[in-house]
C-alpha cells in the first residue's frame, strides 16, 4: 500500500478521477470515465515519475447494471499494482476507446473482451471474435447469458445440484489479519 | 483492398462426387463472409503471386489446436493470422458458478504443463480477499513444487522445440525428465498432471518420505542431467542455424506488445514478477534473473538458451528451499465454506511462460462474481504475427515454438 | 455501484449449441425416487443425437457394410475388389486362418492419428515416450495425416469450434478405423459438462470403441485401453454392424 503513489495520482489526475483512490493490500485503484482512458494511460506511461510501462491485464466486467473495463499496470517506481477502472458504460451499447495505439499488445485482449462482453473498442483495427466461432451471436460472459443448468441465477431454476452445500448466514470472519504496513 | 489486388475465388466444384458436404466453406482458409474489420480486409486480400496456406487446427506441432493462416509468396511468409478458440472451454464462466475451492480444480487445465502456477495466482487473490496469511512452511512448499514444475516445463519446451524443427529424439529425453518430476509431485499431490494441490491458505498435503526420497534422487542427478540435455543440442549446427537470427524481437517492442516471461527477458528486459513484485517467500531466496539479447534484440536461439538459464536458477531455488524449509502448519485455519467480503483483488505470479494474473471480484457470496484469467501465452502469441514477417515457412515453427505457447491457457 | 447480478429478468435466448445439453430437469427430479426403487435396470435405447455439425448426404454413412456411391462403384460391382468387411463372399462363413492373420496384423500395428487437443495429449505423449513405451505394441508412428492412420485417439476437450474439424478428420480416415475416447472430457464432457462451448462426449459425433476415463488417465491407463482395442479388433473380426453414434447410458442416470 503505497501512500505516496496515492498522493501523486491525486495530484496528477485530480480532474480525471471519478472516485477516490482506493488502496488495499498491494493494489491501488483509480476510476476514470471511458472517454478519458487513453489520455490517462498515456500520461501514466509517459510520465517520468510514474512510468507504468507494463500492461499486465485488460478485462471487462459486467456488474449487472453497467459494464466496466479494468486495466492493470506495473511500474518500477512503486511497489503497488495500479488498477484503472473505466466505469459507467451502458450495457446496451458499451464503447471504450482502444489502447492499441499505446500498447499494440492490447489488441487481442480487447478482442477477447469484445467476444465475451460485446464491448466495442473504438480504434481497434481487428475487433472480431477470437474464441467463439465468427457467426456466434451471444456474448458469453454477460450476466444475462446463463449456462444450461445454472440453477442459482437463472429464471428457470429448479435444476438439481450435484452436491448440496451448507450456506452459512454471514460472511467468513476474518481469522488472521495480514499486517500491512504502508 | 489495395488496387491491382486479385480477390480470392472459391474453387468451383464441378464434380459432386468429390465433395460430399456443402459446408466446405468453414474449412477454407478464407472466411466465406465479407471482411468485417480493417485487418481482415488487409489480410484476406491477395496480391499477385500470393496464396493462402492453412496450418489447420490439427497439425503435428504439439502445442495444441492452433490454426494459423499463412499468406505466402513463394516460400516467404508475407503475413499470418492465428485463429484461436478451438480449445475455448468457457473456464471463466464456469468459475463464476463455482465455489472458491472448486475454482482451484477449474483453473488447473489452463496451462496443463505448469498447472501449479495456474492455481497459485487464484489462491493468492482469494487470500487477499479473505485477508488470510499463509504459514511459512506452506509458502516454502509452494515455491519448491512450483520451481520443480518450472524445471519440468522448460525441459519439455526444449524437447518440443527440437520436435518442431524435426528432431525426434530430444523429446524422449525431455519426457524422461518430466516423468520423473511428475511422479515426484504425484507423491504429495496424488496426481501426475492437473494437481489440484494448492488451497486457499496453504497446500493440501505435507511433504512425505516418498516425495523426499524421489526428490533427493532426482536432485543428485539434476545438474548433470541438465548439462547433458543442454549439450545435446546446443552444439548442433543445424539446430543453431535454424534459430539464430530468426524472429528477432527487441525489448521496447516486446514491452509494447505486452509480452512477459522468457520471451521478454530474452529481448533484454529484466522483468520477472518474482523480483518486480515479489510474492510468497521469494524475497528471502537468492536467485538471479537471466536475460539475453540486451541491446540487439532476442532471436529464437536466445529464447531457447534463456530457458536453460532459468532451469539452473530454479535448481538453485529448490536447493535453498530444501535447506531452509521451516516447520509449522501447512494451511491456515479457515472455515470450510469461504465467503469473502465484497471486494476486488489482483494477484500475479511468474509462470514458466510469463506473467499470469487473476483479477477476482467477490460479491459476498460463496462464488466469485468475476474471475478474469490473464494468461501469458495469450499475449505472447501476438508476437508470432509480428516476428514472422518476411521469414520462410520453415521458420514459422521455429518462431512459434520458441514462444512456447500452450493452447489450454490461450483459449481458456 | 451494485455488484449484485441481474435479477431474474428476461433471459437471452440460449445459443443453439447450448441446447446440446440434454434437459435433465424432469428426468433428474424423479430420478431420486426412481434410483431407489429400480431393481431392473434395462438399458435404454442409445440416444442417437443427430449430427448437426456435419451430416453426410448418404443415409447409411455410418454402416461400414454400405455399398457407397463412390467412384469405385464399378470396381466394387465386379468381383475384382475385395471389400474390407466382406469375407469371401456374402456368406457368413467360419473365420479362416487368413482372417485371423489379418486381424493379428491389424491389432499389433495400430497407427494412431496425432489428435491431441488438450491436457490428455500430454499423457498420450508420455505413453508414447521412453518410460511407458507404446512402440512395444506397434503404435509408434503417430501419423500426422488422417489418411495414414488407423486409430483416432481423441485426447482432450472437444469444443464446438473444433467439432467440425474433428469430424472431418474422422471421415477422412479410411476404413478400418477405430476411435478411442481418452479422458473424461471426451467420454462424457467431464469437468466441462456445464460449459457453453464444449461437446459433452465425442460419442455424440462419432462411434467410439474404447472409453478411457480419467482426468487425465495415466499412461498405463491409455495403454490398457489400447490393449482392449487390440482384443476388440481380434474378436470382432472386422464386423462392425452395430457401431452407433450416441451415448449408451441407462435412462435414470
Amino acid at each position: 500500500m503505497d501512500r505516496s503513489l496515492r498522493t501523486r495520482l491525486e495530484a496528477r489526475f485530480a480532474d480525471r478521477l471519478t472516485g477516490p483512490v482506493r488502496q488495499r493490500h498491494d493494489a491501488t485503484e483509480i476510476r476514470v470515465r471511458p472517454a478519458d482512458v487513453v489520455e490517462v494511460l498515456r500520461a501514466l506511461h509517459d510520465d517520468a515519475e510514474l512510468e507504468f510501462v507494463v500492461l499486465a491485464d485488460l478485462c471487462g466486467v459486467d456488474t449487472g447494471t453497467h459494464m466496466q473495463v479494468v486495466y492493470h499496470l506495473w511500474s518500477a517506481k512503486t511497489p503497488d499494482w495500479l488498477r484503472i477502472i473505466a466505469d459507467g458504460m451502458p450495457r446496451e451499447d458499451p464503447r471504450c476507446p482502444s489502447l492499441t495505439g499505446l500498447w499494440p499488445g492490447a489488441e487481442w485482449m480487447e478482442r477477447e473482451t469484445y467476444d465475451m462482453f460485446g464491448i466495442i473498442f473504438e480504434g481497434n483495427r481487428d475487433l472480431r471474435r477470437i474464441y467463439m466461432p465468427p457467426d456466434y451471436t451471444s456474448f458469453p460472459l454477460r450476466k444475462d447469458f446463463y449456462l444450461a443448468d445454472d440453477a442459482a441465477r437463472s429464471p428457470g431454476g429448479g435444476v438439481r445440484h450435484m452436491e448440496q452445500t451448507h450456506v452459512p448466514a454471514q460472511a467468513t470472519p476474518r481469522v488472521v489479519r495480514r499486517t500491512v504496513k504502508a | 483492398m489495395t488496387p491491382n489486388a486479385q480477390t480470392h475465388q472459391h474453387p468451383s466444384l464441378d464434380d459432386p462426387r468429390i465433395m460430399l458436404d456443402d459446408q466446405i466453406g468453414q474449412f477454407e482458409a478464407v472466411p466465406p463472409y465479407p471482411p468485417r474489420t480493417e485487418r481482415e480486409a488487409e489480410f484476406y486480400s491477395l496480391r499477385d503471386g500470393e496464396m493462402f496456406v492453412n496450418m489447420g487446427p490439427q497439425h503435428p506441432s504439439t502445442h495444441g489446436v492452433l490454426r494459423v493462416v499463412l499468406k505466402i509468396n513463394g516460400e516467404q511468409v508475407v503475413d499470418l493470422d492465428p485463429v484461436l478458440g478451438y480449445l475455448h472451454r468457457g473456464v471463466e464462466k464456469l468459475c463464476e458458478n463455482s465455489d472458491y475451492h472448486h475454482i482451484i480444480s477449474q483453473v488447473d487445465p489452463l496451462e496443463y504443463v505448469s498447472s501449479l502456477f495456474m492455481e497459485w495466482a487464484p489462491v493468492m487473490a482469494f487470500e487477499k480477499l479473505l485477508d488470510v496469511e499463509v504459514p511459512r512452511r506452506a509458502e516454502y512448499i509452494r515455491v519448491l513444487t512450483g520451481e520443480l514444475l518450472r524445471v519440468s516445463s522448460h525441459v519439455l519446451f526444449q524437447g518440443f522445440m527440437a520436435l518442431d524443427l524435426g528432431g525426434l529424439t530430444p523429446i524422449l529425453y525431455s519426457f524422461i525428465e518430466r516423468d520423473e518430476i511428475v511422479e515426484t509431485l504425484a507423491a504429495i499431490t496424488g496426481q501426475r498432471m492437473l494437481f489440484n494441490y494448492f488451497r486457499v491458505g496453504g497446500v493440501n498435503g505435507d511433504l512425505n518420505h516418498e516425495f523426499m526420497s524421489r526428490l533427493g534422487d532426482w536432485m543428485s542427478r539434476a545438474t548433470k542431467q541438465v548439462e547433458a540435455n543442454v549439450g545435446l543440442l546446443n552444439e548442433n549446427e543445424i539446430f543453431v542455424r535454424r534459430m539464430r537470427g530468426v524472429g528477432v524481437l527487441d525489448g521496447d517492442t516486446a514491452l509494447r506488445m505486452g509480452a512477459s516471461g522468457p520471451n521478454l527477458r530474452a529481448s533484454g528486459v529484466p522483468f520477472d514478477v518474482r523480483r518486480a513484485h515479489p510474492y510468497s517467500v521469494y524475497p528471502e531466496l537468492e536467485f538471479d534473473i537471466p536475460t539475453r539479447g540486451a541491446g540487439r534484440g532476442g532471436d529464437s536461439l536466445d529464447r531457447y538458451l534463456l530457458r536453460q538459464d532459468e532451469v539452473r536458477e530454479s535448481l538453485r531455488i529448490i536447493d535453498q528451499c530444501l535447506h531452509n524449509m521451516p516447520d509449522g502448519p501447512i494451511t491456515a485455519r479457515l472455515p470450510r465454506l469461504l465467503r469473502p467480503r465484497p471486494g476486488r483483488a489482483w494477484a500475479a505470479v511468474e509462470a514458466p511462460r510469463g506473467l499470469y494474473g487473476i483479477y477476482a471480484i467477490s460479491d459476498g457470496t460463496d462464488q466469485p462474481f468475476r474471475m478474469k484469467i490473464h494468461d501469458p501465452s495469450f499475449v505472447n502469441l501476438q508476437l508470432v504475427g509480428l516476428l514472422m514477417k518476411n521469414n520462410l515457412i520453415a521458420d514459422t515453427m521455429a518462431v512459434m515454438s520458441s514462444l512456447d505457447p500452450i493452447m489450454g491457457g490461450i483459449d481458456k | 455501484m451494485a455488484l449484485t447480478p441481474d435479477g431474474p429478468g428476461e433471459a437471452v435466448a440460449p445459443d443453439p449449441v447450448a441446447a446440446d445439453a440434454p434437459p435433465a430437469a424432469d428426468a433428474a427430479s424423479d430420478a431420486g425416487s426412481a434410483l431407489v426403487a429400480a431393481s431392473t435396470r434395462d438399458v435404454a435405447q442409445p440416444i442417437v443425437v443427430p449430427n448437426t455439425l456435419w451430416t453426410s448426404v448418404r443415409a447409411d454413412a455410418y454402416r461400414s457394410e454400405a455399398q457407397a456411391d463412390t467412384h469405385l462403384r464399378e470396381l466394387e460391382g465386379s468381383h475384382l475388389a475385395l471389400s474390407d468387411t466382406r469375407r469371401w463372399g456374402q456368406l457368413e462363413v467360419i473365420p479362416t486362418k487368413a482372417d485371423l492373420l489379418v486381424d493379428l496384423i491389424r491389432m499389433n500395428s495400430l497407427w494412431p492419428l496425432l489428435s491431441g487437443l488438450a491436457c490428455c495429449a500430454f499423457e498420450m505423449m508420455s505413453a508414447a515416450t521412453s518410460k511407458n513405451d507404446m512402440d512395444r505394441w506397434g503404435m509408434f508412428p503417430f501419423r500426422a495425416s488422417p489418411r495414414q492412420a488407423d486409430v483416432l485417439i481423441v485426447a482432450g476437450t472437444l469444443t464446438t469450434k473444433m467439432a467440425g474439424p474433428l469430424v472431418r478428420l474422422w471421415e477422412q480416415m479410411p476404413e478400418p478405423k477405430w476411435c478411442i475416447a481418452m479422458g473424461d472430457c471426451t467420454c462424457s464432457g467431464g469437468r466441462y459438462k456445464r460449459s457453453y462451448a464444449t461437446i459433452e462426449g465425442i460419442d455424440r459425433l462419432m462411434p467410439v470403441d474404447v472409453y478411457v476415463p480419467g482426468c487425465p488417465p495415466r499412461p498405463e491407463g491409455l495403454i490398457y485401453g489400447m490393449m482392449k482395442l487390440g482384443q476388440l479388433v481380434k474378436e470382432q473380426r472386422g464386423h462392425w454392424p452395430e457401431r452407433r453414434v450416441g451415448p449408451t447410458v441407462p435412462a435414470d442416470i
